[in-house]
């Protein structure tokens, strides 16, 4: 009998943590009647995450009986997981997303929300919003996201080096390598540098150097996995370009990463670095050099834009099973109020009227801002635009052009191969 | 057997050894030739013992010294001391993350200990006690575990993980944990049990106890040393675990030391001396987990011979 | 009674841990072979069958034979310090000489051992760092500065930089696997070689290696097959880089399948993993007698 009982005692004890296992279930209302969303955002660091917590407690407080769970994680990470997420039903209520190719893909799962009716009937909120931004969510007419964050690539100079050594603003890409040059002969070791540890550091360079080197319809062809071929010449020619570029890094560029080549930029080590708009304040807190910015210069000659913007919009989808209440969240996610003091906590710059101005963002920031909301074409980041197979063999083969080990023709080719295993 | 029990016994530390040592030093001098080149030999080879210690060492002494630097003199002055102690990024570090992450790895560690040894010196019951070709089956089935490692179950793990709803969650780590541990627990305790005399447990038959009596009165209480090698060896695996807890858990929340560690330092920029704080703090329950049951883990590491 | 108690209450105790075993240790296993020739991801529920093209493509693959190599090269390296050696460590340690400072040594050489390896490779990011590295500095204080290199984010460093750290922190584990073995060795045998007259090193080669030959297998073994896993350091330091530099095959499979969602082609990856990993540890069961020990 005792024994019966003992091994009752245990199977009861597996079982219940057996059962424990399952308990995670989710549910859209918890005991209390709460209603209960999902949010989920790509921001673990700081200052995003106070932000964002503290956004959410000011919205519960607000609201006493919406129940907000918050949940994050980084980057590729958070790539990888929304792409699971949305091909199962545990697609969070209210989430980030980027522009073009990743929204798209998204919205393919017929799992998002169209929000074309949420925008005409709430006006006062949406107008408020900067139209062309919606470009990038929108797909056959409908809308499936809201854009929050506006960002751009350019390069960044130091304007007391420019200065000294009387170098102009470079208008085409031989000019840029002319002031390159010139600024390693005035003893610059590295007048440029990137941390090609960070794949998606060498694929923005390479997102825009095609922009400007190949044809537009080649590139929207190619950026399509059903119809990529990467045959281009205009690739080989990017890739040189890219391979002429890294020259000027030196060797430190391959073992660090792009934080530590901004820390270099700000120390005045260095006085030229491709970076995003977003990274202004945080060149600003990290030291005290002067700089101006310059776009991308056209290369001349080429088939490609010669103006194009790379950088897109990042904003929020809400999943088609969330509660109705997610919308209101959502208006207060992008309201003029939230997007000011978001603006000024971090520096990066939104897309909502009124609330990139002087008194939140820098001057520096704020011609930025023009640049970008002013852009005719914007291009979205590489990796995203591309099948993520085809995107790592130009990255990783971008390392290798920096360390010798492989020649543009060896890269476009492996892309020409994975472009066909896509398909 | 007579390996294993002979390793039980013959510990690492234990004053028999020594006295031999000591007997032998007494001998050896009687013989010794006292030359001078065996005494240069013998400083030299101290030194190169010395300097290899102080390789090991002086990261580690860098790791702590840092922590309590700001980032501009990590970057700036890499050798010297602080000119502030910032004792403060303890602090930070410990409110910006580490504290949830410690709290993670400390619950599946414990988890997974109690999981491990109650589950394995069951089985390990089973093993020393019947004889049957059923349980040499399930003797090689279990041994045969040793032998498999975690890199190739990744993906299909994570599918069933996936499947069972427990993805991003701890049981994930917990329930793989146990799994991959078991095989060498359940060995090391089997061998144990099996030199426990058997005319203890006749006796305890006759006094009327049953199956499971034997197992929990008489089994385990003999076998403490044993299964406090387990624990330092599944505390050990478990808290240092990398790959599982990278892939199996990806919400920051949920995350254990080794895989936040690194979610922990993308989110913190270049505020290096809160990392390496966090480093420290990371390191910490492992070492003093060395300084005292060393006997009881090297045992174990030296008779499963499998490393973590 | 009795014989019905002896055949369920066997069963129910091993039961659990057999659970255990069989649902994430071999199933898995299995699954793995079968996923080998199927083309899926994460996110699509149906399997393609496509038979072994992951595996024609596997030995096509040119990344796959970098990884391959380097595996070999983190094997031989490995032996050589972990193995080798670690036994001249240990057994200076096991010398009467060194008996005084050896227990403190013994501790030290261990201390990396018990620490996280995320802990050992962001401190080891700190060391190679090409600005402020403590392995840059140091060459430059000892004014070898044209020696300084970037060491992770060079194609032809990287790979061996990763291999250093692993034998930084492993050393002392198999020096303590030795110091082990040898203390198992009968006294007697040294006495007796005093008394002939052999010195150091020939009671090395005489007595110590023969008398530790079966753990000398066993470590070594345990070496090889650790060094065809790995996983966490290259993944943590370089995730492969350079371009595919420091690639090892266990960084590939994850990257193909959990990066690049090609899982069927990451299974055949790990299957390939499995076959080099088990003719090892097949001859480590072989030799260690793991099983038969009564």
């Amino acid at each position: 009998m005792k024994k019966t009982l003992c091994f009752s005692i245990l199977l009861l004890l597996l079982s219940t943590l057996l059962a424990a296992c399952n308990s995670g279930e989710e549910q859209s209302a918890n005991a209390d009647g709460k209603v209960e969303i999902d949010f989920f955002h790509r921001w673990p660091n700081e200052p995003r995450k106070s932000f964002y917590d503290e956004k959410v407690k000011e919205y519960m407080e607000q609201n006493p009986d919406v129940h907000i769970n918050v949940d994050y994680v980084l980057n590729d990470a958070y790539k990888e997981k929304v792409r699971v997420l949305v091909s199962s039903d545990e697609l969070p209520d209210i989430f980030t997303a980027w522009s073009d190719s990743f929204a798209e893909n998204l919205v393919s799962s017929e799992r998002i929300m169209p929000l074309n009716e949420v925008i005409q009937e709430d006006e006062e909120w949406s107008t408020k919003i900067i139209d062309s931004q919606f470009g990038g969510f929108t797909f056959d007419d409908t809308t499936y996201g809201v854009p929050f964050t506006v960002d751009g690539k350019a390069f960044f100079y130091n304007k007391a080096a420019f200065e000294e050594n009387n170098i102009e603003i470079p208008k085409t890409y031989d000019e840029l390598i002319a002031a390159l040059d010139k600024l390693q002969s005035a003893g610059y070791e590295q007048p440029l540098v990137e941390g090609l540890t960070n794949t998606w550091a060498i694929s923005h360079y390479l997102g825009t150097i095609f922009e400007r080197v190949v044809d537009p319809a080649v590139l929207e062809k190619d950026y399509n996995e059903e119809t990529a071929e990467f045959t281009d010449q205009g690739y080989i020619q990017g890739l040189e370009m890219f391979e002429e570029l890294t020259g000027y890094m030196g060797d430190v560029s391959t073992a660090i990463d792009h934080e530590a080549a901004r820390n270099m930029f700000a120390a005045g080590e260095v006085p030229v670095l491709y970076m995003q708009f977003a990274e202004i304040k945080m060149v600003e807190e990290a030291g005290d050099v002067e700089f101006g910015f310059f776009d991308f210069p056209e290369v001349e000659g080429a088939a490609g834009d010669p103006t194009a913007l790379t950088g897109a919009p990042e904003g929020w989808m809400v999943s088609k099973n969330a509660p109705e209440e997610t919308i209101d969240f959502l208006k207060f996610l992008t309201s003029e109020e939230t997007a000011a003091e978001f603006t000024k906590t971090d520096g990066q710059l939104n897309a909502i009227e009124g609330a990139v101005t002087e008194e939140n963002v820098n001057p520096t920031s704020l011609e930025a801002y023009e640049l970008i909301t002013n852009a005719s074409s914007t291009a979205p980041w590489f990796d995203n635009a591309v099948n993520i197979n085809v995107a790592d063999v130009f990255m990783r083969g971008g390392q290798s052009l920096a360390t010798g080990q492989a020649t543009p023709e060896d890269i476009l080719k492996e892309a020409q191969q994975e472009a066909a295993n896509q398909k | 057997m007579t390996k294993t029990n002979e390793n039980i016994k013959a510990d690492l530390f234990t004053s028999d050894t020594q006295i031999k040592k000591a007997r032998l030093a007494k001998m050896d001098k009687t013989t010794r030739r006292t030359n001078l080149q065996g005494k240069i030999s013998k400083n030299i080879i101290l030194l190169g013992l010395l300097l290899f210690a102080f390789v090991i060492l002086y990261p580690l002494f860098w790791m702590v010294v840092s922590s309590m630097k700001s980032y501009d003199e990590i970057y700036n002055n890499v050798w010297g001391l602080p000119s502030v102690w910032h004792f403060e990024n303890y602090a930070t570090a410990w409110s910006m993350g580490i504290s949830g992450y410690f709290f993670n790895s400390l619950f599946v560690t414990l988890v997974t200990i109690v999981l491990v040894v109650l589950i394995g010196s069951m089985a390990a019951f089973t093993l020393s006690r019947y004889k049957s070709r059923w349980i040499d089956v399930a003797l090689i089935f279990t041994i045969g575990g040793i032998m498999m490692n975690p890199q190739v179950a990744l993906i299909p793990l994570f599918e069933m993980l996936t499947w069972m709803n427990l993805i991003n969650t701890h049981w994930a780590l917990i329930l793989t944990y146990v799994a991959y541990r078991l095989p060498l627990t359940i060995i090391l305790i089997r061998a144990f049990f099996l030199s426990i005399p058997r005319e203890l447990e006749e006796s305890a038959i006759i006094d009327g106890c049953s199956e499971f009596g034997i197992y929990a009165r008489i089994y385990l209480p003999l076998s403490i040393p044993i299964i406090v090698t387990t624990i330092v060896l599944t505390a050990y695996f478990a808290w240092n675990e990398f790959m599982f807890a990278t892939v199996f858990i990806d919400s920051d929340v949920l995350k254990t030391i080794p895989s936040g560690l690194m979610n922990f330092r993308d989110a913190l920029r270049t505020d290096w001396g809160v990392l390496l704080a966090g480093m420290v703090i990371a390191a910490i329950p492992m070492v003093i987990l060395l300084v005292f049951l060393q006997r009881y883990l090297v045992r174990g590491l030296s008779e499963g011979s499998v490393k973590g | 009674m009795i014989a019905r108690r002896n055949r369920m209450i066997p069963a129910l105790f091993i039961l659990p841990s057999l659970l255990f075993l069989g649902i994430f240790i071999y199933i898995p296993l299995v699954q793995n072979f079968y996923n080998s020739f199927f083309d899926f991801s994460v996110f699509s529920p149906t399997k393609e069958y496509v038979g072994f093209s992951a595996f024609e493509q596997l030995f096509a693959d040119k990344v796959v034979m970098t990884a391959f190599i380097n595996n070999i090269k983190y094997a031989i390296i490995s032996v050589i310090f972990q193995v080798a050696f670690a036994l001249v460590l240990a057994t200076i340690l096991e010398d009467k000489l060194f008996r005084r400072i050896a227990p403190m040594l013994r501790i030290i050489y261990f201390i990396p051992v018990m620490i996280s390896i995320s802990v050992i490779a962001l401190l080891f990011n700190f060391i190679y760092n090409p600005q402020m590295g403590l392995l840059n500095s140091f060459l430059e204080l000892v004014g070898l500065e044209s020696l300084a290199l970037p060491w992770l984010g060079n194609a032809t460093t990287s790979i061996y930089a990763v291999i250093a750290m692993s034998q930084w922190q492993s050393i002392g584990f198999i020096t303590m696997l030795f110091i082990v073995a040898i203390q198992k060795i009968p006294k007697e045998l040294y006495e007796a070689a005093n008394i002939d007259g052999a010195g150091k090193i020939r009671q090395f080669f005489n007595i110590t290696v023969p008398q530790v030959k079966e753990a000398l297998f066993v470590n070594m073994l345990i070496t090889i097959t650790g060094a065809m896993l790995v996983f966490n350091e290259p993944y943590i330091l370089t995730n492969g880089g350079p371009g595919t530099s420091s690639m090892t095959l266990s960084v590939y499979m994850y990257q193909q399948g959990f990066f690049k969602d090609n899982m069927g082609y990451a299974s055949a990856v790990a299957t390939l993993i499995f076959v080099v990993t088990a003719i090892f540890a097949l001859i480590q069961i072989k030799v260690s007698g793991t099983g038969k020990d009564e």
